[in-house]
């Protein structure tokens, strides 16, 4: 909302910097997002000084050019070639010296410099008005009175007008100031709080509108539900002109377009009062009657800008004798009855319309008029006739004519200013400040909320009726708080806080460590849209429960994530754009789904490896990443974290090509392996990507059940003992291990692979050769030869047998 | 017998005392005589059994020091040849790039996000989450914004296909109510988390974002005390001396509101297009909790009060890091995320 600082004085006689004013309105509330110096020309005129034209010579070498000699009141009589045909000695003009800065009306601002043209030196420039901003004349110099003293600078001999435009972020709650009185009311109680100044704000001059006897308007209001008051009046004998120059410039300051006389009138009380009124054009209302009622559903109406809309029952219409719609209530004006040129009596209606209700349908329409913004926030039912009269004296002034009809006032249930009881124990409870009692009766009486009576304990207030969103005490006090000044709350000394257990496993701690960890394992976290795109899912996918959502401004984001690993994929793609092709990353996010009727948001921590596993380097020609990568990282992971694995089977996701799961509490913990080409192709990743995908509620489950419990330290030595096995191909890594552990019982500690050959000579075709390690230890006792070689010779029967292995000795 | 065997070992003594070591080559071969795997001091452990048993002991002890002596000796020498820098131990060249990793690093908004939860958990300050797809009792109604209030034109809601009565949260304010129906006060939480408005994606706006929620309910809880945690958070947040103002706002589910400033980090005051040249930006909103939304979870509002605050995540990390564009955070982009790879929290 603009508001104007020359206009706010016309009812505040204050001589503050606007920057101060500014600070004092954001201080109280009333957030001052934008000030602007607002000048009638551009550049203030500044530097531009009276000359007296001494002699004016043809220019030698051009002939439509002169060389004139100006005396500008400085030491030097000035040399200027000067262009225009009407320049002449004796006369008064402008003068632009070398180093002015010109703001012509059409093109750049540029700066005068020393010249010569043609030949000629030129000290300056004689000017023209538009050259200087002030209109479009551009057929010779300006020409001032001959009485005007040389060497006076020229805004001194030129009025101009200066005003700043103070742009107000306006809250919804603030139905008081909406308007320039209302801003200036409550500036003038923080100013005389909070600055201990002396303001009184000086209302319009009352009223002197009186009801005519000639031609009237019936009214009729049929829904006081949405209409709690309805005040209109007819005049006559108008002429549609031009409006007055005060209130053009009033308008023309924050903005508003002006129209006519008419229009005009209705939009200055909007801006100085709050109260939107509509002119309808008398002579159109059919059957010179108004009835205030909803129409059927889909009625056609045409607006103001000449667009026919389908009304809804729902919305609120002026209508005619013939029920025909005038006007949307609140909201715009119809075409049919607005006010032309050749308007000669209109119908002038101020009324309080239903906030909900307007809004509702100033929504609908789309139609978020200046007027429907005020009737939504809450317009003051009792200010509707005061407005209105106003209104009838500033048309009658500049259009003439008279007050043919009566005051219509239909307010069948008069509104009633709020009371409520104020506790001073409550101010101070819900502050945290002792504010005296009298400062609290000062503050009340600047905000013009009235004391009705008081006691030791508290006071009973009224609250004026344009002040709506106030309607309780938590509200009064914050209208003390407001003008009090926050600045004024002391910071406490000491802090109050309860006491708050934290959760264990403390979930939030653990995603960062866990977040710490693979950052330092060299995986970078990112943080990827979880509002993504439905294409990425087939048909049946979208079926298993999507969120799907309505009316997204992005086209293409119209759905929330199944699968974290399309966002994963979309900044690979991004960086492979880049040419970013080694990457390691990792996210913490959700999915989303529904689910037999219910939201389910499941938190995800996924990994994603591809490119090289490592940098160019010296040393060894980096690998491919492979998906011992991600099976590594999710190794240390669950290692750090001391999971416990209890299962480990192949992962049969269509996204991926292979994978493995890994369960823990019988529960999928995660799953990792490379995702599958149709799953890359969608995004254009180029592959092969390795990718892990961590459930974070089974981690946590994971987490709670683990305990620590020192074992003491084993002082007994260790054996070790090394195999190498001739096996098929097929025989995975698991079946050894396993077999072995499972051989070795308590005392076999770890199995490790420690080499790999394949030869089909040596070996034989589909034969692969493991060198595995053992390593034994026991707890209570140091194990001797012949313990370790029982369990050695059993398990290399099992793997010759089982596994069909070959023992290489 | 036995003489013959000492002697044997006092000569091997005097040998490892004298063994003229000046080079690698010359320790490899003193190792390999007196302490490789087929050493002459094997010879004489076999010799024990021909020693006097009245004299074993005493071999005992020399054959021990013999091999201390070899050891010792072999050390010392071992040590000495290095420090000499003779050119028997490659000094690498140190200036070659060591290493071979990738490096990994934390994304700046979960930086910013830590930071402040670490500061808030500081006093006391518990991390609950609350659900991103809810419905309109906790993220408006409860909140007291019934259906027709302007504040709801604050937010443009995303809502659920086929089901308009859910959608997903325009604030963690929604956070709020979830923890107030529990029902168990006093109350004192943070709730971080992912809110979304359905806007057209910009450098300055997008359709999703994180914020901070807080929120303390308990007996006597005062705007002063509001005040107080704020400011401490600011100043922990950004530095000890940043000018920090609180000015009256509006929010539904508040009563009295406001809205925390900073002075701009980018123009420092003066101002700029950051601050729309005012020299102050905001940095989250707050206020008492309105007696309505403490009704409406079910809470006693004559005894009550308390107070609550949301802080824009993006916003702060903004201002923190001066990145001028919104989006860069959700693209992920290396070139980006790269320069943050320093940051602790």
């Amino acid at each position: 909302m603009k508001i104007s600082y020359n206009w706010l004085k016309d009812y505040l006689a204050i001589d503050l910097p606007a920057e101060e004013v500014a600070e004092v309105l954001t201080q109280i509330g009333l957030e001052v997002e934008g000030l602007e110096k607002q000048t009638s020309v551009e550049g203030g005129l500044e530097g531009l000084v009276v000359g007296h034209v001494l002699s004016a010579e043809q220019h030698p070498n051009a002939d439509r050019l002169r060389v004139t000699k100006v005396d500008v009141g400085a030491e030097e009589v000035l040399d200027i070639v000067c262009g225009a045909p009407n320049v002449a000695a004796g006369q008064k003009v402008v003068v632009a010296t070398v180093g002015t800065m010109l703001y012509p009306t059409e093109g750049e601002p540029f700066k005068i410099k020393k010249g010569k043209i043609r030949g000629e030196v030129s000290m300056g420039m004689i000017c023209a008005e538009d050259e200087i901003g002030l209109g479009h004349e551009h057929d010779g110099i300006m020409v001032l009175p001959a009485e005007v003293k040389v060497g006076t600078p020229v805004r001194e001999v030129i009025e101009i007008k200066e005003d700043d435009i103070i742009e107000i972020d306006l809250t919804p709650n603030r139905s008081d100031a909406t308007c320039h009185i209302g801003v200036a009311k409550d500036l003038a109680a923080a100013l005389k709080i909070a600055k201990g100044l002396d303001v009184q704000v000086k209302m319009p001059e009352a009223a002197k509108a009186t009801a005519g006897s000639g031609a009237s308007v019936d009214v009729v209001v049929n829904r006081t539900d949405l209409c709690p008051r309805y005040a209109g009046v007819v005049l006559t004998g108008l002429t549609v002109k031009e409006s007055p120059e005060f209130i053009r410039e009033r308008l023309e300051a924050i903005g508003v377009k002006t129209i006519n006389n008419i229009v005009d009138v209705t939009n200055f009380i909007l801006h100085e009062m709050g109260q939107p009124l509509h002119a309808f054009d008398a002579d159109k209302i059919k059957g010179k009657k108004i009835v205030v009622d909803a129409l059927p559903q889909d009625t056609g109406f045409v607006t103001l800008d000449g667009d026919e809309r389908k009304l809804s029952e729902q919305d609120l219409i002026i209508c005619d004798a013939d029920m025909d719609g005038m006007c949307i209530a609140g909201v715009y004006g119809g075409l049919g009855t607005g006010v032309t040129d050749s308007t000669t009596s209109i119908f002038l209606e101020s009324a309080c319309f239903d906030a909900g209700n307007t809004r509702r349908t100033s929504k609908r329409h789309n139609l978020r008029t200046d007027a429907a913004m005020r009737f939504e926030k809450g317009v003051d039912p009792n200010g509707c006739v005061i407005a209105l009269k106003r209104a009838v004296d500033l048309i009658l002034e500049s259009a003439g004519g008279v007050v043919s009809s009566e005051f219509v006032d239909i307010y069948p249930e008069p509104i009633a200013p709020k009371e409520i009881r104020l506790k001073y124990r409550h101010v101070t409870r819900l502050l945290g400040i002792d504010i005296p009692a009298e400062e609290i009766r000062e503050i009340l009486a600047a905000l013009e909320i009235e004391i009705l009576s008081s006691d030791e304990e508290s006071m009973l207030v009224r609250v004026p009726s344009n002040k709506t969103d106030v309607y309780r005490e938590a509200d009064v006090i914050e209208e003390i708080l407001r003008i009090y000044g926050i600045d004024r709350v002391p910071l406490p000394a000491t802090i109050q806080s309860s006491i708050a257990y934290e959760q264990k496993p403390n979930g939030y701690k653990v995603e960062q460590q866990i977040s710490d960890f693979l950052a330092s394992r060299g995986l970078q976290e990112i943080v990827a849209p979880s509002v993504s795109k439905s294409k990425y899912y087939s048909e049946e996918e979208q079926a298993g429960g999507m969120v799907s959502l309505l009316n997204s401004m992005n086209s293409e984001l119209d759905a929330m994530r199944m699968e974290m690993c399309y966002s994963g994929l979309e900044v690979i793609h991004r960086n492979q754009n880049h040419k970013n092709n080694d990457l390691a990353l990792f996210e913490f996010g959700k999915t989303y789904r529904k689910e037999e009727g219910a939201y389910i948001e499941t938190r995800h921590l996924t990994c994603y490896i591809c490119g090289r596993a490592a940098g160019e380097n010296w040393k060894e020609q980096p690998a491919k990443a492979d998906f011992y990568d991600i099976k590594r990282t999710v190794d240390e992971l669950v290692a750090r974290l001391g999971l416990k694995i209890n299962a480990t089977e192949p992962c049969e996701e269509s996204k991926f090509v292979y994978g493995m799961l890994y369960k823990s509490q019988n529960r999928p913990l995660v799953k990792f392996g490379r995702l599958a080409e149709p799953v890359l192709k969608k995004l254009s990743v180029k592959g092969p990507v390795f990718y892990a995908e961590f459930d974070v509620k089974q981690i946590m489950s994971g987490l709670k059940s683990k305990k620590v419990k020192f074992a003491g330290l084993n002082k007994f030595p260790s054996m070790r003992r090394d195999l190498a096995l001739v096996i098929d191909e097929q025989v995975k890594f698991e079946s050894i291990r396993a077999m072995g552990m499972k051989a070795g019982k308590h005392i076999l500690q770890d199995i490790n692979l420690f080499d790999i050959f394949q030869d089909e000579e040596k070996l034989g075709v589909g034969k692969k050769s493991y060198s595995v390690s053992y390593l034994f230890q026991d707890a209570k006792k140091t194990l001797k030869d012949g313990d370790v070689d029982r369990v050695m010779n059993k398990l290399m029967k099992q793997y010759e047998e089982q596994l069909g292995a070959i023992i290489r000795k | 017998m036995s003489a013959e065997i000492f002697d044997k070992a006092n000569s091997l003594l005097a040998e490892i005392e004298a063994y003229d070591i000046t080079d690698a080559a010359s320790l490899e071969a003193f190792r390999i005589r007196f302490l490789g795997s087929k050493n002459v001091l094997k010879g004489l452990f076999a010799e024990m059994r021909n020693i006097d048993p009245d004299r074993k002991k005493e071999f005992g002890l020399l054959v021990n020091k013999v091999k201390q002596a070899a050891a010792g000796r072999h050390e010392t020498m071992s040590g000495s040849l290095s420090s000499t820098s003779s050119g028997a131990v490659d000094v690498p060249d140190m200036s070659l790039p060591a290493g071979n990793r990738h490096a990994g690093g934390r994304h700046p908004l979960t930086v910013v996000q830590n930071r402040m939860v670490e500061i808030f958990g500081r006093l006391g300050f518990a991390v609950v989450e609350g659900p991103e797809i809810d419905d309109d009792w906790h993220n408006f109604t409860a909140l007291n914004t019934p259906e027709d209030h302007p504040a709801r034109d604050m937010q443009d809601t995303f809502y659920v296909q086929l089901e308009p009565a859910m959608m997903l949260r325009t604030q963690t304010s929604s956070a709020q109510a979830h923890e107030m129906e529990k029902g168990e006060l006093p109350i004192r939480i943070i709730s971080p988390g992912r809110v979304y408005r359905n806007e057209t994606i910009s450098a300055r706006a997008h359709c999703q974002f994180h914020q901070v929620e807080g929120l303390y309910i308990a007996e006597n809880v005062s705007f002063a005390d509001l005040k107080q945690t704020l400011v401490y958070f600011a100043k922990e947040m950004f530095h000890a001396d940043i000018k920090v103002r609180l000015r009256p706002s509006f929010f539904p589910f508040t009563e009295p509101s406001a809205e925390m400033d900073i002075t701009c980090l980018i123009c420092g005051g003066p101002g700029c297009t950051v601050c729309k040249k005012t020299g102050w930006v905001e940095i989250l909103g707050c206020g008492m909790v309105d007696p309505n939304v403490l009704e409406n979870c079910g809470i006693d509002s004559e005894k009550y009060t308390g107070f609550a605050f949301g802080i824009g995540v993006e916003r702060t990390a903004m201002l923190y890091y001066q990145v001028d564009d919104l989006r860069l955070f959700f693209e992920n982009d290396m070139r980006f995320l790269k320069q943050f790879r320093s940051v602790l929290q």
